[in-house]
């Protein structure tokens, strides 16, 4: 099944920049997908396409079943609650313990709070942060803040994650473990869709890269990965 | 559970926002107070005036040397008159019966030839509009010596009321708009200073109803203290003002409303005004800054 359709998108912002050129592709259920390209080739803008934070200018665009291109102001909360987003700078609240920051996610969309207590120390024992509910953003490190941040991403249970360099902001080996981490996810049936330009990491875990320049696909590829196993691999 | 969270976190952008919200409170009071003040001179005023037309008894003095048969004759040519509803005779010995108590020793000397009062008569009107008329066509009558006049505070009172309505209906705008320009700028202090909560709720897929309800929640509070205390205000120099007013003009104290009438319908109606400004200047701000399509998801 197609979880993200585009067929001849192209994004012109008001100013008259062009970022994006007549791109068309799919993308499955339960993909794990790098976008990569220079500074400036359209990538955020792409993402911000798939949550409709900006609306295509022409094409169609169909994500988790819904029409882009018609979709009504009051249905896009919905179609962001199937997807988790993850910043490059982490967005946590600064006043809001580790728990409450993820448990946020949960109560801004109405859950009952004895589901978000079940369900928030599921998500932290699986980004590992058991044990550290009560701490601040401030008093944990860089790759712990993202952790949180996936957290929260992962907790409403979304049909595929976001991420716009996730890992920018962290030092490469904890960048490594994140990215463990987003494999995992992903084995559990999640689209992962990932921005990033480092190198290492998409050799790494590069399982299907799209190169985008100046705001056209310039190469769309597919790679085997010692991380992602087939369902085949698995037995 | 999920409208506690709410409202806890209406009260949270309050306390946040704390400087803001006690300036907001301190127009929003003054602006309920002029409002308020507007709306009680002109009850009182209204109230006054129909008080007055109530016992608009015109007294129609007659010339000093008509005997009482003669009175009781002209009585009767009163009584053919349009617009007259009643009427009743006010004999001089009534007249100086009402002094007899000031003039004391000298009463009884005064008794019948040393009487200064001549017969009149008190007349009820049936319609006041047409008060002018009526007493020209008194003043006609032979043997009409005067006839009082009170047409004078009536119709002062009527121009008064008349200004205070107009005047009282255009500062009530005019505040009206103030109060919610303030409110609402307040509500979007409060959203931009947590535009990056905002930013993250959206993210996860809040809906713009649930992101407003903590807003809309924070100006109804403040609309609420401010409405209680313009009350209060309001309440507690009432009655100071009233009995100033009435040391100037005598019959202010009797006829115009007391604290005691007042205070209730003033709370009401200053608490659900503060609540209803509250509730309309945030949803105006909230909804301006929600509708905005792009740039939702700051700085990305
Ligand atoms: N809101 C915007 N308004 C105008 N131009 C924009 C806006 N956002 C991005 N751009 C432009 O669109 C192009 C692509 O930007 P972006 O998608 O952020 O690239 P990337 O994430 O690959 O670095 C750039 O030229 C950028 O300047
Ligand atoms: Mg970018």
């Amino acid at each position: 099944m197609k979880m993200i359709y585009l067929e001849n998108v192209s994004k012109v912002y008001p100013n008259g920049t062009e970022a994006l050129k007549n791109i068309s592709l799919n993308i499955d259920n339960g993909e794990f997908v790098f976008i990569v390209g220079p500074s400036g080739a359209g990538k955020s803008t792409f993402l911000k396409l798939l949550i409709r934070e900006e609306k295509a200018s022409f094409g169609k665009i169909k994500v988790s079943g819904y029409d882009l291109m018609k979709i009504r102001r009051g249905k896009i909360p919905y179609l962001r609650r199937k997807m988790g987003i993850v910043f490059q700078d982490f967005r946590l609240i600064a006043k809001m313990n580790v728990y409450d920051n993820v448990a946020f996610a949960m109560r801004v969309i109405g859950t009952p709070e004895r589901a978000i207590r079940k369900r928030v120390k599921e998500v932290l024992e699986l980004v590992g942060l058991d044990g550290k509910e009560n701490r601040k953003p401030s008093e944990i490190s860089g790759g712990e803040q993202q952790r949180v941040s996936l957290a929260r991403a992962l907790v409403n249970k979304p049909d595929m994650i976001i991420a716009d360099e996730p890992t920018g902001n962290i030092d490469p080996e904890l960048s490594f473990d994140i990215m463990k981490l987003l494999v995992e996810i992903n084995q559990t049936g999640t689209t992962v869709i990932i921005v990033t330009h480092e190198h290492d990491l998409v050799k790494e875990f590069g399982r299907r890269i799209i190169t985008i320049e100046d705001g056209e696909i310039k190469s769309d590829e597919k790679y085997p990965t010692k991380y992602h196993r087939t369902e085949a691999d698995k037995k | 559970m999920k409208i506690f969270y709410l409202i806890k976190e209406g009260f949270k952008n309050i306390w946040t926002n704390r400087m803001m919200s006690l300036a907001s409170v301190i127009v929003l009071v003054s602006c309920l107070i002029i409002t308020g003040a507007a709306f009680l001179i002109s009850f009182n005023v209204t109230h006054l005036i129909s008080k007055i037309g109530d016992d608009d008894q015109i007294t129609v003095y007659l010339d000093y040397d008509l005997n009482d048969l003669q009175s009781i004759k002209l009585g009767s040519q009163i009584s053919k008159i349009k617009n007259i509803e009643s009427y009743s005779f006010y004999s001089k010995e009534d007249a100086l019966k009402q002094y007899e108590q000031v003039l004391g020793n000298i009463y009884e000397s005064m008794q019948d030839d040393g009487n200064p009062f001549g017969n009149a008569y008190k007349v009820k009107l049936q319609d006041l509009s047409q008060y002018k008329n009526t007493v020209e066509e008194i003043k006609k009558i032979e043997g009409v010596s005067a006839v009082s006049d009170r047409s004078d505070i009536a119709g002062k009172l009527t121009k008064l009321n008349y200004f205070v309505t107009i005047v009282g209906s255009w500062v009530v705008l005019i505040l009206a708009l103030v109060t919610l320009f303030i409110i609402s700028n307040t509500i979007k202090m409060t959203m931009y200073s947590r535009r990056y909560e905002i930013s993250i709720m959206k993210s996860v897929g809040a809906t713009n109803s649930f992101i407003r309800v903590p807003f809309v929640i924070e100006a109804m509070v403040i609309g609420l203290i401010s409405g209680l205390a313009a009350a209060g205000v309001i309440c507690s120099v009432y009655m100071p003002v009233r009995n100033a007013a009435a040391g100037i003009i005598g019959f202010i104290g009797e006829s115009t409303f007391t604290v005691e009438q007042i205070m209730i319908p003033t709370f009401i109606v200053m608490s659900s005004a503060g609540l209803l400004i509250g509730i309309i200047g945030s949803i105006i701000s909230i909804t301006r800054y929600l509708k905005k399509e792009g740039g939702e998801i700051i700085g990305w």
